[in-house]
């Protein structure tokens, strides 16, 4: 008994040195990043070895306030958006296609698979061409929702992720509800959905974060520098404003930080395996 | 994860357009005949009414003010011809033929010309008629030149030359030996001699460097093609045959360009291993003010954000009130013409005969797109913001070289030189046919390899003589053939 | 077939038989009033879209214009490459009204036959309230494919036939775009600059896409399991340094790591105060310390997604099984190996082909950390670029689009062959019901 307890503090011990060296790993860029948007110099080559000599605020203020160059908030703003809409709009029909997939039984099922399958691997910057001409056809440059509408549009591709999920929630609990006379819609909404929790936040998590790292999208189909995203912006800062780089590029993440301690805890839930046992 | 990539290619662009600076072919001065060619036939002009046109400028004069100036004094000016100017508020470095048939771009564009002709090829920009501007007579052919677009037989201009971009040594006064007048002037012109000659620079770099392990004298990263390049023209190299218009002829290793790389070797070994990538290109800002660097080179573009970097550490390191900070930079930080080089390409040769330096460089002008609703309103503006007092203006608040002879006289200091190394030929501008897009990785990759080598153990240098590094600027010409030729 | 038509022409009722030219003529017949006039907006819309630009459009997809157009004389002209798109655009519209044109016929007969059988005929309200149901697919689908369609096809097919024109190069609007054939795949046959290349950068890019898959995916899984360990307190903190490593976007955390890793960097600067060299991990001979660098980057921004969609699915594990393991006395690793990881697998097998993908396409790395650089014995590329980096050395850097449509549908027909293989043989997609 003696000897299992000992085995089981070194166990904890072992995890809690591990999480720390992850968590050192992971933060350890992030808190430099950090730290060099409170530069005080603002010139990343004034640094003593990893981090600023002198720390200061200025920054975050110039980011805020200083907008005739660089509009920070403007840009932020446009971002949430756009990041909002494509979020609700993506996680809403990868959810559906993936339920779909895993679900139904059709002829059209096995080869839509494998074509999705195949057309998630065509290097396809060359497509973004025919996005741009398809977008100036339909009137859609210097649109926010143009480009809502492609995130959304383009969500669905990667359902697999999501299909692999329901297929691991037991069939049973479905036919039961049918024997109940539930309707498909029914069933959907009312047990797999809530089942589903911890893959729909994955999925709105991820299609909320795209938004605020892809620049290629935003950049063809937003000419206008107040329709910018974050982003594009930053991209478009010049090289010596380090610093204001620093602090957008932490601004960024903020959003998706708040956004993860609201959602985490849903990430989490063992109702499946009760479920079943019940 | 799979989109990530995606993210990256439109750095790529960027990047490339943003790297891409120069133009046309570098013709004979020849004064007695200058050539306008005919503008657009929408120029009739018949001024618009009633429009808004959207004016693309570069950042620098938006971020300094001047941009604002411009068009609220050419607003005031057309106010009763319902003729309003605009900020297109778009990407400075945004790609007209993308754009601007489908509605997208702006009217007028400043750009520089290798970027503005490219536009021209596909007929993305309108001729103007340059005899009828009043600069006309006033700039130089080099810089008009660098606008001509021969379509079908008949010579067009398709831009307005308004400043001259060509790589400055920039120093700092202060930091010069205290007793330079008596050490560092064998020749009592009262101009130190590092900056009259790279043989002395790179004396003065390694003394500095003994002195204070800390501190160097002159530094830039090699990788550069844009700085780098001019050291290979200066001893015959060049970049196309024919004129820089034949592609199929690349010059980089004509010549004696073999020196101009020796050259930059020895320069590098007085360096750190910071030259080897981009570091020094973007830290010399800081490293310039703080002392740790003497000089570098740059473009005088970035003039202004030199001296608010000095002046900043002025009032840090010696806390100077913000105006006296700024007057001690102002004296202090100085933009000159480059030093020139020793014939043999050798620095420590003392006795060698000196050359004149060659450098690489562009013009940026305004063009007006051929998709306009309003050409004749964008002609009148492009005539206004080439005004002998718009440019004065533009030159003095950002610190440019002004095209028009008759302002850099006016302004004086480097614009006049930089004004009179572009008559005289020393200037090189980049070709504005599309195969220049292939040169800047392959010579880029070059010029890694002669900085890396610099640091490299001595068994395994690979640019020990000057055969060697001819052999190697032959691998990077034959390299820019291939990416030019394979694909076509 | 053929026999269903033959029956088809003999048994079918004049209205029905209308209905091939006037959609929803049988629906009217057999009293089903609104779903015929869907039917016919259906037929007459389609009809407007064909003499409104349909009709232009497919013709301009097999000319690809003949107006060359010239902005200084003021001539419009023709835009080649919008032809094209519009062409494809205006086949798949085709392909949906053929769709609907095929269920009128269908359902026209159907009811006719319900007709002679003295079966009640379905109303709409039915065929609505079946979408819900049975049908539930149909609704559901539509959506996401008709999006995916426009967005995500559309640009593949239009980049697959751009490899069989001439675009690119001097051949970009105003110009015009011609088609060429095959030609650009012989060019490609032909030139031997190509082939050394492209072998040594696809050894690299495989061994690549397989060490980092590899080792991105048993980290993130590994930490997944790390923080779902019951000892752990706090849970949601813990996964919290990850996410915030996850909520900084890709090209930001990589421009931070080539500066960190560059010879003015922090990691340099620490060595030389320590009275070392500095020492170029990223710079021109250093070909497998910047491989390293690139997979451990690569691992610091991938795993904390892969542990985020590996929590989900690991909280969706039957518990029950591994109490039973308990009780039969497997030891905690026995229960990683037979119970874990299978139903992970099993899971995350999709993911796991998409990562591999990902990173076989994987762009950004190798571009943001060590790009502008053309090696000795490579053909216009670096020896860490991947082939994606090459096809956009060759393709997009000099504007020859459809030289870069042929290679990348050379190396999308490989790839796809491979993954194509190893997914249908996968469990996940054979045996989907195995965790059911």
């Amino acid at each position: 008994m003696k000897q299992k307890n000992g085995f089981k503090m070194l166990d904890t011990g072992v995890t809690y040195v591990l999480l720390i060296a992850v968590a050192f790993i992971f933060f350890f860029p992030c808190l430099w990043i950090i730290l060099a948007s409170l530069s005080k110099s603002g010139s990343i080559y004034s640094f003593d070895g990893f981090f600023p000599r002198s720390y200061s605020l200025a920054t975050f203020k110039k980011l805020f306030t200083d907008t005739t160059m660089y509009n920070y908030p403007k840009w932020f703003l446009n971002t949430l958006m756009v990041a909002t809409g494509s979020c609700i709009l993506g996680t809403f029909l990868t959810i559906l296609t993936a339920y779909t997939m895993s679900r139904f039984e059709f002829k059209a099922r096995k080869p839509m698979m494998k074509i999705t399958m195949v057309l998630g691997m065509f290097p396809s910057f060359m497509g973004m061409t025919a996005v741009y001409l398809l977008m100036t056809q339909f009137g859609l440059i210097n649109h926010l929702w143009g480009l809502i509408l492609i995130y959304a549009a383009g969500a669905p591709m990667g359902y697999l992720t999501q299909k692999g999920f329901f297929d691991t929630i037991p069939k049973a609990i479905d036919e039961a509800a049918k024997i109940d006379g539930a309707t498909n819609l029914q069933i959907f909404t009312k047990i797999n959905l809530p089942l589903a929790k911890p893959m729909i936040v994955y999925t709105a998590l991820t299609s909320f974060t795209w938004p605020w790292s892809d620049f290629i999208l935003p950049k063809l189909l937003l000419k206008e520098k107040n329709l910018y995203t974050v982003a594009v912006g930053l991209m478009s800062l010049d090289e010596t404003e380090f610093a204001r780089f620093a602090a957008g590029s932490v601004f960024i993440a903020l959003p998706i930080v708040v956004l993860y301690f609201c959602l985490v805890r849903n990430m989490v839930n063992g109702i499946a395996a009760g479920a079943v046992k019940g | 994860m799979k989109k990530k990539w995606i993210a990256a290619v439109l750095a790529a662009t960027v990047a490339l357009t943003a790297t891409a600076c120069g133009g046309a072919d570098t013709d004979t001065t020849d004064n007695t005949a200058k050539k306008g060619g005919t503008g657009a036939a929408v120029f009739n002009g018949q001024l618009e009414e009633n429009v808004t046109i959207r004016v693309l400028e570069n950042d620098t004069a938006i971020e300094k003010g001047y941009f604002k100036e411009l068009i609220d004094a050419f607003n005031e000016e057309y106010k009763d011809k319902g003729i309003q100017a605009v900020d297109a508020n778009m990407d400075q470095y945004l790609d007209l033929a993308n754009d601007g048939p489908y509605g997208y771009g702006p009217d007028v564009l400043y750009q520089a010309n290798d970027i503005i002709m490219k536009y021209a090829d596909g007929k993305h920009i309108l001729p103007l008629p340059a005899e009828e501007f009043d600069c006309f007579e006033q700039i130089p052919d080099t810089a008009w030149n660098a606008f001509h677009a021969t379509v079908d037989g008949t010579e067009y201009t398709c831009g307005i030359p308004v400043n001259v971009q060509a790589p400055m040594l920039y120093y700092r006064k202060d930091l010069l030996p205290a007793d330079w007048e008596s050490a560092w002037d064998e020749d009592k012109d009262s101009v130190p001699d590092m900056i009259q000659s790279w043989s002395k620079m790179y004396d003065y770099s390694v003394a500095r460097h003994e002195a204070n392990k800390k501190q160097y004298g002159y530094m830039k990263s090699l990788n550069d093609m844009y700085f780098s390049s001019g050291f290979l023209f200066s001893y015959g190299g060049y970049i196309f045959g024919n004129n820089n218009t034949d592609p199929s002829e690349i010059g980089f290793a004509a010549g004696e360009a073999e020196k101009g790389a020796q050259v930059l070797s020895q320069l590098a070994s007085a360096m750190n291993e910071d030259c080897i990538d981009d570091t020094i290109t973007t830290n010399a800002y800081s490293k310039l003010a703080d002392g740790s660097y003497f000089a570098t080179i740059s473009t005088p573009d970035v003039y202004s954000t030199f001296l608010d970097e000095l002046t900043k550490a002025y009032e840090e390191q010696e806390g100077l009130s913000e105006w006296d900070a700024a007057k001690k930079a102002e004296e202090n930080l100085v933009m000159t013409a480059l030093p020139q080089l020793p014939s043999s390409g050798d620095l420590t040769d003392k006795n060698a005969e000196q050359i004149v330096s060659k450098c690489m460089g562009g013009v940026n002008g305004y063009a007006v797109s051929s998709y306009t609703k309003a050409p004749n309103a964008c002609l009148e503006f492009v005539k206004f913001a080439t005004s002998y007092d718009m440019v004065k203006r533009r030159a003095h608040m950002l610190g440019i070289a002004p095209a028009r002879g008759d302002v850099a006289k006016e302004v004086g200091g480097t614009s006049e030189e930089i004004f009179k190394n572009l008559d005289a030929g020393n200037i090189i501008l980049m070709p504005s046919i599309s195969a220049i897009a292939q040169i800047w990785t392959p010579g880029q990759t070059f010029f890694i390899d002669l900085a890396q080598d610099v640091y490299r153990a001595d068994n395994e240098k690979k640019y020990k003589d000057l055969a060697s590094m001819k052999a190697g600027l032959e691998d990077m010409c034959k390299q820019i053939n291939e990416a030019i030729t394979t694909l076509q | 077939m053929k026999q269903t038509v033959q029956t088809f022409m003999k048994t079918a009722t004049v209205p029905v038989k209308m209905s091939l030219l006037l959609m929803g003529a049988g629906h009217f017949r057999y009293g089903s009033i609104s779903k015929g006039l869907l039917y016919l907006f259906v037929e007459l819309s389609m009809i407007y879209y064909l003499v409104q630009r349909g009709f232009n459009d497919i013709r301009g997809f097999f000319t690809l214009g003949t107006q060359r157009a010239d902005a200084w004389a003021g001539i419009e002209g023709d835009n080649s490459v919008v032809m094209m798109l519009m062409g494809i655009f205006a086949f798949i519209v085709i392909a949906v009204f053929a769709f609907f044109y095929v269920q009128n016929i269908k359902g026209a007969y159907a009811m006719q036959k319900r007709a002679e059988n003295n079966l009640p005929q379905k109303t709409l309200r039915q065929d609505l309230a079946d979408l819900l149901d049975q049908k539930f697919y149909v609704l559901v689908l539509a959506l996401p494919l008709i999006g995916v369609c426009v967005f995500n096809v559309l640009p593949i097919i239009f980049m697959i036939l751009i490899a069989f024109t001439n675009y690119g190069g001097n051949i970009v609007p105003p110009e015009l775009v011609d088609w060429v054939g095959v030609d650009n795949f012989r060019k490609l046959m032909v030139l031997s600059k190509f082939g050394p290349t492209f072998l040594k950068i696809l050894g690299w890019n495989l061994l690549w896409a397989l060490l980092s898959t590899t080792i991105n995916y048993f980290a993130g899984l590994g930490l997944a399991l790390l923080l779902n360990k019951e000892c752990v307190k706090g849970k949601a903190i813990w996964r919290a340094f990850p996410i915030l490593a996850y909520a900084i976007p890709g090209f930001i955390t990589l421009l931070a790591f080539k500066f960190m890793f560059s010879y003015g960097g922090p990691i340099n600067q620490m060595i030389i105060s320590n009275g070392g060299t500095p020492f170029g991990f990223l710079g021109i001979d250093a070909k497998w310390s910047a491989r390293l660098i690139g997979l451990l980057v690569n691992c610091w921004i991938s795993v904390p997604s892969i542990m985020l969609l590996a929590t989900g699915h690991l909280s969706n594990r039957d518990m029950s099984l591994y109490e039973a393991a308990k009780i039969d006395g497997a030891g905690r690793f026995a229960q990683f190996r037979k119970l874990t990881v299978p139903f992970m697998l099993f899971a995350t097998m999709p993911v796991l082909l998409g990562q591999f993908i990902g990173n076989f396409n994987n762009f950004g790395i190798f571009y943001f950390l060590r790009g502008g650089m053309y090696m000795d014995g490579y053909f216009l590329a670096s020896d860490t670029d991947l082939l994606i980096n090459w096809l956009y050395n060759l393709s997009i850097d000099n504007n020859y689009y459809c030289i870069g449509a042929a290679i990348s549908l050379v190396i999308f027909l490989i790839t796809s062959v491979i993954s194509l293989t190893v997914y249908v043989k996968s469990p996940s997609y054979r045996e989907e019901d195995t965790f059911q």
